[in-house]
């Protein structure tokens, strides 16, 4: 070309025009597969965070005043560190720089400090007299001169003078909307005080006052649930649970030991939500021990076992996670979360064993204060630690049930709700869906094709293909929206005519069949590829009189209601929006795809390898199966390959179609929920970069893998049939 | 008994009894489609019919006897134990019966006499009349009402009731006042208010885009503050105007009586149509027929789409498919061009080969989670961060909407238009580039001149099989900006006129919403049948035009070929 310009037989202006159209082109054939890089890269970038491990890093050590720490804490932002001291004095430092911002002076001398379970900013403070005063942070940022600034200020949510408690040993206050309860103890007498109808800014209304005696030596207290129980916990580990709700039945609902192995007891402490308690003994084990209610009424099991290196003596919960920080005698620290059963990280912090500890409210940073003036900061760097491989394909023990269980449950109201992301039931839910519709689908397409490509007139072939090219453009919505509002309620209401119909419509074909062969030849063969018409009244005929037929089969087999029957006889759930609706329904949002593939390899089996079987004195039928069909088979199994990466991803029939529960019952009877229903269901609702929305986008990625890898290996069996053709 | 046996067996041995289950599966989906799109065409075009309003009187499961209008729905039979089962009358069973018949009647008068839909055993009916003075009113909520017109107040002369032989006459322009006014003030909200709205949110950014940008430019500011105030005067004219109007619209007043003699008073104002469907003719029914299948097509939703039409759906639907092919068509024919005329067939090209084809058979939800993660999330709120920063943080490119589902949609059917494409270039035989090269011209104009107009056929194929693909696409657009109901349509008179930031409505979605979400199924069924006819007959229209498009450029080249 160059040449051609040199010569001067190419102007300019052709020459560039014709090297643009190449480079925007060469673009063009890169977008492609950029595009396709892209989708693969994109899914697999966001869903990559949930792999990468956890980390503690050492962030900040700064001098303070002195004082004799009680409490630490950070604010919600991650700002500012507050620590409460046994004089009485709150003091604030900002986290970035540890410069001090604020000190408060209460004027009390505390000996001992609590949040208030399950706030992060309300703290119970008990003085030397035994007299609880509640105290609230808050952060108030302004910009007067330009630059940002936070300012803590105290509250007092009820009064400004401490409440008197009586004699105090140890104590737990539960705040939950307008209730609060203090549960305390002297020895083994434990005081329970209910107020009701609180409200900030308002003195607490007097208290309901009850008091029980434990079976234990009470050494810490954990309010349960909604305060419905009390676990009373002794220094050696044994348990008292107490019912305390209502108020005026209260009663022990289970007493034992929480020590395993006879190891000894080092740290007890209760979960978020308080459905759990961890337990660490001197062996380095730390057992997750989880109630639950079953028929033998309330009980304790241990859950999960967890193996630190060594022994730890404490433990610190997250507030607003299941996570939990160990740590051992010589002061490091291990971060370790339940439902995945993971030992997410480890730091040699080397933190004095008097030092108070805290997890911030994100659970990002953790901060210690040692008497009398360090503070220590580290970084948590740990944004899903629910999720382990384990977790996420395999059976976990939730808290609150007897036993592992595949469960999918993404969210609830609840603030301290449990997530469950085991991806199994949906990935079951998908493969049964799938199942069912190829189940119905696979045999009608492939005979469909067989025919239309080996028996079928011309005439007829040019106009059914094209309108199994229509099936196949129907949107699925619209099938959706028929198998969910008006097949289901039909198959409710008819079931045995439904089932009756596969019994009945091969039954009257065979039948026919028969009678056609009575016929004379001279008729019947003018008719020769045009079977498919012809039997098509006889089909919608059949159905018909297999509608009427039902409820005769109703009576006869299925004692008159075949619903009850399935239930009773089987133990079959019937619902209305079930598999076997979204079986036919995407049984026909498949036939298409599997139809045309099919028929295509079908009909370019080489005429000549016919012919010949023919020319030996094989029937029609003997070369079809003998030649034809083993020749096209590979054909037919990508048909089926494809067919199949349809049905799994197929969105808007399952959703409309089934009740979208999370199963794991192969019941035809039963509905499912599918990956891809789930995704359509709940992306939108999903916080942006959580743990549920990277767990969403994994359920994407393994849909596009899966769907890839079929396809691939179909359309890679199917360049080989068609090499093999070509060589025939 | 040997005889039969050995007919047996060579009549199997002929596969036979096969070829003819073979033959019975193409006749079943056949069946199936056919089934399924008679279906909704009789049950979407059965809505619209103005059917008779039947006076009938039945005996109530409390034993009284009522009379109720209503138009028949169904009729459906409920077997005896089924009946028995849920607590009916024994004695309402005939003897030896199996099974019992009953009617599903609409019945309206939504907040007078519940409920809207009932069921009426047919035995129970002891007479059913068709008087022609009743009168069916949409009403713009709580659905149709049935009843017989007595009175007219109007608001011009209160102290006159209209009754009597010219009743329906001033009725029916009273209505048509209202729905005169109702027009004035639609186009008063939706066009001069809606329009000040938007420029005065537009003076707003502009100010906080300064202040954020601490910049000196106090004369803009100034001028800005001026603007603003001329603005609101602007609006408090024409708010002064609409109150005006609806005054004016909130003043006449129709009683009708219903079958069980309650007086009620409906507003004209709230009444949209009324007809008096038992006296009128068949001519005069198709009419009507018509009017409601045209305001189906051309009104918006109400009552929370169980009602009224779907115009925004549609509006929605064209425009999204259509920003699509303006994607999909350049994006997919370079490719196809590139893969086809200018790459070197090798191992790359067939991987990429293959992987066009896999992208076909990617679910559709996988391609609305990575829109929405990349488009929506990634590239939308990089977006709003360079240049909505004064809006922030509510999203302006940073929530789904139009732009992100054209585009997810155009990734999602690039494949079609590609492998469309390429058969195309496919079949243009060697010697006409070769023919056309050594005339001289360069590749470039080979392919401009000679190969793209002989592919544009295929080229067209594909584009329409992609956009039927993407019009009947519900899943991804979930993800990336479709909606239950939006508030405005993407393009409006307000600048910049076509607002891709928008979310819209879809015909798919308004089926999988109004199906599956809405309150009132019972009430929204025939909508959705009526939808999905009207999204069938786009989809499959579109099938069709490429199926013969396909047919003709097949016979095309068979000429160039031989």
């Amino acid at each position: 070309m160059d040449d051609l310009v040199q010569t001067g037989r190419l102007s300019r202006k052709r020459y560039w025009s014709n090297k643009a159209t190449q480079w925007v082109v060469g673009l063009g054939g890169a977008a492609v597969i950029g595009a396709i890089t892209t989708i693969f890269a994109y899914l697999l970038w966001v869903v990559a965070p949930i792999l990468l491990p956890a980390s503690i890093d050492s962030h900040l050590d700064f001098a303070v005043v002195e004082r004799q720490p009680l409490l630490v804490d950070v604010s919600e932002n991650g700002e500012a560190i507050l620590r409460i001291s046994a004089k009485g004095i709150l003091d604030f430092y900002d986290a970035e720089s540890g410069q001090p911002i604020a000190a408060y002076n209460l004027g009390l001398n505390i000996k001992r400090a609590q949040r208030v379970y399950p706030t992060v900013d309300t703290y119970a403070l008990l003085d030397e007299e035994n007299r609880l005063l509640f105290v609230s942070t808050q952060y108030i940022v302004d910009f007067d001169d330009g630059t940002r600034r936070l300012t803590p200020k105290l509250e007092f949510p009820f009064s400004k003078t401490p409440q008197a408690m009586g004699n105090i040993e140890s104590f737990d206050a539960q705040w939950l909307d307008d209730e609060l309860v203090i549960a305390s103890n002297a020895g083994a007498t434990i005081n329970l005080r209910y107020f009701n109808k609180i409200e900030t800014g308002y003195p607490l209304p007097k208290a309901f006052e009850v008091s029980v005696s434990s079976v234990v030596d009470v050494s810490s207290l954990f309010l349960g649930p909604r305060n419905q129980w009390l676990y009373a916990v002794s220094a050696s580990g044994d348990l008292d649970v107490i019912g305390i709700k209502p108020k005026n039945k209260i009663a022990r609902l289970y007493q034992g030991s929480l020590a395993t192995n006879d190891n000894e007891v080092t740290a007890v402490t209760a979960l978020l939500g308080r459905y759990s308690l961890m337990v660490a003994d001197n062996a380095g084990f730390i057992t997750q021990w989880g109630i639950f209610v079953s028929k033998d009424g309330t009980q304790l099991e241990p859950m999960r076992q967890f193996e630190v290196e060594r022994p730890s003596v404490r433990m610190i919960t997250e507030p607003r996670r299941k996570g939990f920080m160990a740590v051992d005698g010589e002061g490091d620290l291990t971060l370790l979360y339940p439902t995945s059963g993971r030992v997410l990280a480890d730091f040699a912090a080397g933190l004095s064993p008097d030092a108070v500890i805290a997890i911030s409210p994100r659970s990002n940073l953790l901060v210690s204060a040692e008497n009398p003036s360090l503070i220590q900061t580290f970084h948590l760097e740990n944004e899903h630690p629910e999720i382990s491989l384990s977790s996420l394909w395999g059976k976990v023990w939730y808290e609150g049930y007897e036993e592992p269980l595949y469960s999918w449950q993404s969210s609830s109201a609840d603030n301290d709700f449990e997530p469950k992301f085991s991806l199994t039931p949906l990935a079951f839910g998908t493969l049964k869906a799938a199942f069912y519709a190829l189940i119905f689908a696979v045999p009608i397409a492939i005979m469909g094709a067989i025919y239309t490509a080996y028996f079928m007139a011309p005439a007829m072939r040019a106009w059914v293909k094209p309108s199994i090219e229509i099936m196949a453009a129907l949107p699925t919505v619209i099938l959706g929206f028929i198998g969910g509002l008006w097949l289901a309620p039909i198959i409710e209401e008819k079931l045995s005519s439904v089932l009756s119909i596969f019994f009945v419509l091969p039954a009257g074909l065979f039948l026919f069949a028969l009678l056609w062969s009575k016929f004379p030849e001279k008729v019947t063969a003018r008719f020769a590829g045009w079977y498919g018409l012809i039997v098509t009244p006889l089909i919608v005929i059949t159905i018909y009189l297999a509608f009427d037929a039902g409820p005769f089969f109703e009576e006869q087999f299925f004692g008159g209601d075949s619903r009850a029957w399935f239930r009773d006889v089987l133990g079959l759930n019937y619902d209305q929006r079930n598999a076997l609706v979204v079986g036919i329904v995407m049984g026909l949002a498949v036939i298409p795809t599997i139809f045309s593939i099919a028929e295509d390899a079908v009909y370019a089996v080489p005429t000549h390898l016919v012919r010949g079987s023919l020319a030996l004195g094989a029937t029609p039928w003997q070369t079809l199966v003998k030649v034809v069909l083993l020749t096209a088979s590979p054909g037919i199994f990508s048909a089926v390959m494809i067919g199949m990466g349809r049905a799994v991803g197929e969105t808007m029939i399952v959703l409309m179609a089934t009740g979208n529960t999370p199963l794991m019952d192969l019941n035809i009877f039963e509905g499912m929920r599918t990956f891809a229903a789930n995704i359509a269901v709940e992306l939108p609702e999903a916080e942006v970069d959580s743990s549920h929305y990277r767990i969403l986008f994994l359920a994407a990625l393994v849909l596009f893998m899966f769907t890839f890898a079929l396809n691939t290996l179909a359309e890679v069996v199917r360049q080989r049939l068609r090499a093999r053709y070509g060589s025939l | 008994m040997a005889k039969s046996n050995s007919f047996f067996r060579s009549w199997f041995a002929s596969g036979e009894p096969w070829i003819w289950m073979n033959a019975a599966a193409v006749g079943l989906s056949i069946s199936a489609v056919v089934g399924i799109l008679l279906l909704i065409a009789v049950k979407g075009l059965a809505h619209f019919w103005p059917s008779d309003v039947d006076l009938i009187t039945y005996t109530t499961e409390t034993a009284q006897v009522q009379q109720v209008y209503g138009e028949f729905v169904e009729l459906d039979q409920v077997s005896v134990e089924q009946f028995l089962e849920s607590g009916g009358n024994p004695e309402w069973v005939q003897p030896n019966a199996e099974i019992m018949d009953r009617w599903l009647v609409k019945t309206g008068n939504r907040r007078i006499s519940a409920p809207d839909f009932r069921w009426i055993f047919v035995d129970q009916i002891s007479a059913r009349t068709t008087p022609d003075d009743v009168m069916v009113l949409e009403r713009i909520e709580w659905g149709n009402a049935y009843g017989v017109p007595t009175t007219l107040v109007t608001g011009a002369d209160p102290s006159a009731p209209i009754s009597g032989p010219t009743l329906v006459a001033a009725l029916n322009q009273s209505i048509a006042a209202a729905n005169d006014i109702r027009d004035q003030i639609s186009d008063l909200e939706g066009g001069i208010l809606n329009n000040i709205n938007n420029r005065l949110e537009r003076l707003r950014l502009e100010e906080r885009g300064l202040l954020l940008k601490e910049s000196e430019d106090t004369e803009r500011l100034q001028e800005i503050s001026a603007e603003q105030a001329t603005l609101a005067a602007e609006y408090a004219v024409s708010e002064r105007k609409l109150r005006g109007l609806y005054r004016e619209l909130d003043q006449d007043e129709l009683v009708i009586t219903t079958a069980d003699d309650i007086e009620i008073n409906v507003r004209v104002a709230d009444i949209l149509h009324a007809w008096q469907p038992n006296a009128m003719s068949g001519l005069q029914k198709t009419g009507q027929y018509f009017s409601n299948l045209w305001r189906f097509l051309s009104e918006d939703p109400r009552e929370a789409n169980t009602e009224g039409g779907v115009f925004p759906a549609i509006f929605g639907t064209v425009l999204m498919v259509l920003l699509m092919s303006l994607i999909v068509t350049p994006f997919g024919v370079i490719a196809a061009v590139y893969l086809r005329e200018y790459a070197k067939q090798g191992v790359l090209v067939r991987i990429i080969r293959i992987a066009v084809n896999n992208l076909a058979g990617v679910p559709s939800i996988v391609y609305g989670v990575f829109g929405l993660g990349f488009f929506v999330y990634f590239l939308g709120g990089n977006l709003d961060q360079l240049f909505f920063p004064e809006s922030l943080p509510a999203p302006t490119f940073g929530t789904p909407g139009l732009v992100w589902a054209s585009l997810t949609l155009a990734l999602l059917t690039v494949p079609v238009v590609i492998v469309s494409t390429e058969e195309g270039l496919t079949r243009i035989p060697r010697s006409v580039r070769e023919g056309s090269m050594a005339l001289g011209a360069t590749q470039a104009e080979t392919l401009f001149k000679v190969i793209l107009p002989m592919a544009s056929p295929a080229i067209l194929t594909g584009v329409i099989l992609a956009v039927a693909r993407a019009a009947g696409e519900v899943a991804p657009l979930m993800l990336v900006g479709v909606v239950k109901l939006a508030p405005t349509l993407p393009i409006d008179g307000s600048f910049p006129y076509l607002h891709l930031d928008r979310k819209f409505m879809h015909l798919g979605f308004h089926i999988y919403d109004v199906g599956f979400q809405s309150p009132n199924v019972e009430a929204a069924r025939p909508l959705v049948y009526a939808t999905a006819l009207l999204l069938v007959t786009l989809i499959v229209g579109l099938n069709l035009t490429a199926i013969t498009l396909r047919g003709r450029l097949e016979r095309l080249y068979r000429g160039v070929e031989s």
